[in-house]
């Protein structure tokens, strides 16, 4: 077979493999609304104990404890606060995948959608899960990567922030058409 | 049509009877005011066994003028099948005006993308085989792109009726079989016509008529009514109630991200 020819096949396979998890019937599909519903924990969002846990990361204290000559302490407290760092990170994807449903729900309401705008946000995405993993893995190995754990709560951030942006341009949109219906009601005229 | 197998010739039959429930389906139901353009896509897939039938049976015309005519009533077919196509999609994000515009556009770009990609890949065979490349060309592009705009629908999490689901995946279903029959049998039998035939024309049939079951019990009911008609998403009843609520929390999140921030930047 001809390597054209392969190539064929392979992206064929390769169609046939996504029309499959395209299809397949997800979850935790729901109407637009109906998404929102992880959203009643917002206020207790984890990104806010960044400090606290850089703190329990922090050199100082397994310096301090070698210091004091107990070894196996540093290594109970070394293995105790790693377990601490990977259930923030565990919390912290968790955060963001909820705004970045937030965020998707948002667009699917939006009249109009700009492709840079979500391009950007499926880019952040995408570096956050490879970000994650990459701590992930160096904390399980006993590295406390603390300046790389700061910027994914960056990027957790910057697309709050950009949200918020989303539903004040979405709420000024919605305004408008209320203005604007109701003074077409006014004039006499029927509003679908 | 003597000259074909009787597996084939029975394909063909059972093909046409199955295409013929398929458009009975679609007027008992009601389902052709919903899906017109899909129901012409069947009527003229039935009228082009019926043209077929005729060519196949009259003497005297050259096997080239045959397969010729046979393939002109195949582009009709295909194009009809895009139309359709897009009918159940616009249907499907009809209350997603800002997503549609995001499918027509990433439609367009990977349309471009795999037409590039089967000129180059086929450049060599051109001239031997137009007719296949042609066929297999517009189904690799057919099916990347459909593919292409259910991922950005799922991406979304945007619910579409089963019914259509299983119309969209036959399409597919049958796009991709068609570009694997193709690129194997072209493959394994390049050198040998005579077999090729046959066995190609079986294997279509076989997932044409596979499609049409499929399209069978997704036209055994009435298509669902869309109730998302509802008013312009931004005066949407639930959007408005949920609307404030998220906004203010991320409000708050956004100051305590700055107080997060103003922390950080202080010197240690």
């Amino acid at each position: 077979m001809s390597f054209p020819l392969l190539l064929l096949a392979a992206f064929a396979g390769l169609l046939v493999l996504l029309l499959i998890w395209v299809l397949r019937d997800p979850r935790q599909f729901s109407e637009p609304g109906g998404d929102l519903n992880p959203w009643e924990d917002m206020d207790r969002r984890h990104v806010t104990y960044f400090p606290q846990v850089r703190q329990a990361m922090a050199a100082q204290d397994f310096t301090f404890l070698a210091s004091r000559g107990s070894r196996a302490l540093t290594r109970r407290v070394h293995k105790e606060r790693r377990k601490i760092a990977l259930v923030y990170l565990a919390s912290l994807r968790s955060d963001f995948l909820k705004l970045w449903r937030l965020a998707r729900v948002i667009a699917s309401m939006s009249p109009r959608v700009g492709a840079s705008q979500e391009l950007e946000r499926l880019r952040l995405g995408l570096a956050f899960s490879w970000r994650y993993e990459v701590l992930r893995i160096k904390i399980l190995f006993g590295f406390a990567p603390i300046p790389e754990l700061g910027s994914l709560s960056d990027v957790v951030s910057r697309l709050s922030i950009r949200l918020e942006t989303g539903m004040k341009d979405l709420g000024e949109r919605a305004a408008l058409a209320a203005k604007l219906a109701s003074s077409l009601d006014g004039r006499g005229l029927r509003t679908p | 049509m003597s000259s074909f197998p009787l597996n084939v010739l029975v394909l063909w039959a059972c093909s046409a009877l199955a295409q013929l429930i398929v458009l009975v389906l679609l007027f008992s139901k009601d389902s052709f005011r919903k899906l017109p353009f899909f129901t012409v896509y069947v009527a003229l897939n039935l009228s082009q066994v019926a043209f077929l039938v005729i060519v196949y049976s009259i003497r005297g015309i050259s096997t080239d003028a045959i397969q010729n005519l046979a393939w002109y009533s195949e582009c009709v077919t295909l194009f009809a099948q895009a139309w359709a196509t897009t009918e159940i999609l616009k249907a499907t994000l009809r209350p997603y005006q800002g997503i549609w515009g995001l499918v027509w556009r990433s439609l367009t770009g990977t349309s471009i993308f795999v037409v590039f990609l089967v000129a180059l890949t086929t450049r060599g065979d051109w001239a031997t085989h137009t007719w296949f490349e042609l066929n297999r060309g517009y189904h690799l592009t057919f099916a990347a792109t459909v593919i292409a705009c259910l991922v950005v629908v799922r991406y979304y999490s945007i619910q579409v009726p089963v019914a259509y689901k299983m119309i969209l995946g036959g399409f597919c279903f049958y796009s991709c079989t068609e570009i694997l029959i193709n690129t194997v049998l072209q493959t394994l039998l390049k050198r040998e016509f005579d077999a090729y035939q046959p066995i190609w024309q079986t294997w279509t049939m076989l997932s044409f008529i596979m499609v049409l079951f499929i399209w069978v019990a997704a036209l055994w009911k009435p298509l669902p009514v869309d109730a998302r008609q509802a008013p312009p998403p931004p005066s949407d009843s639930i959007y408005r109630r949920l609307s404030p609520e998220v906004n203010e929390r991320l409000r708050e999140l956004n100051e305590k991200l700055l107080r997060l921030w103003k922390m950080e930047a202080r010197p240690q």
